[in-house]
């Protein structure tokens, strides 16, 4: 999961080249890795490729900082029984 | 007697020192905290034998250290140039050159994006905020926090001196720079500050990022009323389902930014679940806001007044339309009057003054226009509508390129472009720009690039290309070709391969064919 996230950020939605790849702990909101677009873009991708629902109230910083954040807030997500 | 940007500081930390400038995050920095420091970094481009008019880059995301950074240089009499750090590499390094750029404030965090540049063989002689490989000296925050004052001599600056230089897109591919002088800059804050009443009580959030004319309110008119200036961080514009929470917390009193931002806010659905009554102006402008979303968010906050805000970058703002009540769907929002110590004219193709209602180029006269493009004094020219006066000098109106029309109540309407500008998440583009990097890519005769309405009814630039031997190239690399030349806001979203253009009688492209299919009936 975590490497399917970094290959789509560094290869497809960054606004730069990433010469020295993309860490799962480096911080992707505040250093220009994403714009409001590409975050949009991202959620979108996570959605379809994870098959998970992400609501608004989800998409706050402390879930989307850095991909362990993603990561991690996908896995807590799924042990919650679906109601 | 206030005569410069940095003199608000002075006066403010002279007033009210303990009263807090800007706020971000966690973090504070008083007007008093924000003089003292302001030195010290002058101190240290004075130490570091900096002269007056020197370019000194900002590279850094939204901050404290970015307003230290801004006030720091001014005070030492140098100028400072804010640059994107969402752009590529290569184009970073252009601006550097192009502008003699040898110093550049940014802060820790950034470090990778540094050494990217430097590795890239740039000019600069000094780093200030991160540590920069060892092939540039660099010093700490914690190392300018350190200088002693006990010495200051504060360099002689005048209002008609440089004080920033804003880069935006250039028709020939090279970004242009719009040179501002503290007088064309405080004229800007303290025009702004009376129209919207700002006073010490304020507190202004600032959503944009430096390198955009819009922040100049935050960074400049808050400070010159005494106000205080919340900076929205990287992280809240990107996910803007804070940003109700930030207003609400922070007791926002004045809300400026590109409607795209407040479409965003609308959109997280998080708004009803905060109480928003501090707000009594939220501004907009760079590019149209939707009426549908306009009027939700004025039923949404009865407290505030909202004002269409309009200028290109050139002459800062220099209209305004304050929205009077809810608007019908179909409405078009005016860019409204001139403000104080302005004047315009409409212009036909001749340069004419059109009379009436009839449609032309708005060109104005102002206090806070520039002084030109850095470095290119034949582009400087073409910008002026002069008018000759009886002593034989001039007067000069910037030509807007903007073509307006006055309606029925003598407000100025904006119809559209005389040129290939367009606006994307309120950026200016120029399309000439982005069909120059792509014809540089090896195998495409010619390019044309233009803006497309998505659903949402925000621009996206697209393009359409033409190869040499009709070979296909590859698509992927292209995009890539371009990801490392332009910045994300002006990247093609789509590129289509053509076998060739529909062509006018004389053989020239026929834009207009083209395009046909892309324009709102």
């Amino acid at each position: 999961m975590e490497q399917t996230i970094i290959k789509h950020i560094s290869e497809v939605l960054s606004n730069e080249g990433l010469e020295e790849g993309l860490d799962k702990s480096d911080d992707l909101l505040g250093t220009g890795i994403l714009d409001s677009l590409g975050m949009m873009k991202l959620i979108l991708f996570i959605e379809t490729e994870f098959n998970v629902k992400i609501p608004p109230e989800d998409m706050i910083i402390e879930n989307f900082m850095t991909v362990e954040r993603i990561t991690h807030y996908l896995s807590n997500k799924k042990e919650l029984p679906i109601s | 007697m206030i005569y410069t940007l940095p003199h608000s500081i002075a006066y403010w930390a002279e007033k009210t020192p303990n009263k807090e400038a800007f706020r971000f995050e966690d973090s504070v920095l008083t007007y008093e905290g924000l003089y003292t420091k302001m030195r010290q970094l002058s101190q240290f481009f004075i130490d570091q034998g900096v002269r007056k008019g020197d370019r000194i880059a900002i590279y850094t995301n939204r901050c404290l250290e970015s307003v230290i950074a801004v006030y720091g240089i001014m005070e030492c009499g140098a100028v400072f140039v804010p640059l994107d750090i969402t752009a590529p590499p290569s184009r970073t390094s252009y601006l550097l050159q192009a502008c003699g750029i040898s110093h550049m404030v940014t802060i820790p965090s950034l470090k990778r994006k540094i050494s990217t540049l430097l590795g890239s063989g740039s000019s600069l002689l000094s780093v200030i905020g991160a540590e920069a490989d060892a092939t540039v000296p660099s010093f700490s925050w914690d190392y300018i926090y350190a200088l002693s004052l006990k010495n200051y001599s504060p360099v002689n600056v005048l209002e008609q001196d440089l004080a920033y230089i804003m880069y935006t897109s250039g028709s020939t591919g090279d970004p242009k720079g719009i040179m501002h002088t503290h007088y064309s800059g405080l004229s800007y804050a303290r025009l702004s500050a009376e129209l919207y009443g700002v006073s010490p009580r304020d507190v202004v959030a600032n959503h944009a990022p430096l390198h955009f004319d819009i922040a100049t309110f935050g960074y400049f008119t808050a400070p010159f009323s005494g106000a205080t200036t919340v900076l929205v961080s990287d992280a809240q514009t990107i996910l803007p389902q804070s940003l109700a929470a930030l207003i609400s917390k922070e007791g926002i009193t004045i809300w400026y930014s590109v409607p795209l931002a407040l479409i965003q806010l609308i959109s997280s659905g998080s708004l009803q679940k905060y109480t928003i009554d501090t707000l009594r102006w939220v501004l907009f402008g760079g590019e149209k806001f939707a009426v549908k979303y306009l009027n939700h968010l004025m039923q949404l906050w009865p407290s505030a007044r909202f004002c269409n805000v309009y200028g290109p970058a050139e002459i800062n703002q220099c209209t305004y339309f304050h929205i009077p009540n809810l608007l019908e769907e179909d409405a078009t929002i005016p860019i409204g009057q001139v403000w104080g110590n302005s004047e315009y004219k409409i212009l036909d193709a001749k340069d004419n003054e059109v009379s009436g209602s009839e449609p032309g180029e708005l060109v104005v006269r102002t206090a806070t226009m520039m002084q030109g493009y850095w470095g290119n004094p034949v582009l400087t020219e073409k910008s002026l509508f002069k008018v000759k006066r009886d002593d034989g000098l001039s007067n000069s109106f910037y030509r807007t390129g903007d073509l307006v029309k006055k309606d029925s109540n003598g407000d100025l309407i904006f119809l559209g472009r005389n040129d290939f500008q367009v606006k994307v998440r309120g950026y200016r583009v120029e399309l000439g720009e982005i069909e120059s990097v792509i014809r540089v890519f090896g195998g495409i005769k010619e390019a044309i690039a233009f803006s497309h309405i998505d659903e949402y009814g925000e621009s996206q630039i697209w393009a359409k290309i033409v190869t040499e031997d009709d070979s296909q190239p590859e698509i992927n690399k292209l995009m890539e070709f371009c990801k490392s030349r332009l910045p994300g806001y002006a990247m093609p979203q789509n590129i289509e391969v053509m076998e060739d253009f529909p062509r006018t009688s004389s053989g020239k492209i026929n834009r207009m064919e083209l395009l046909k299919s892309y324009l709102k009936v």
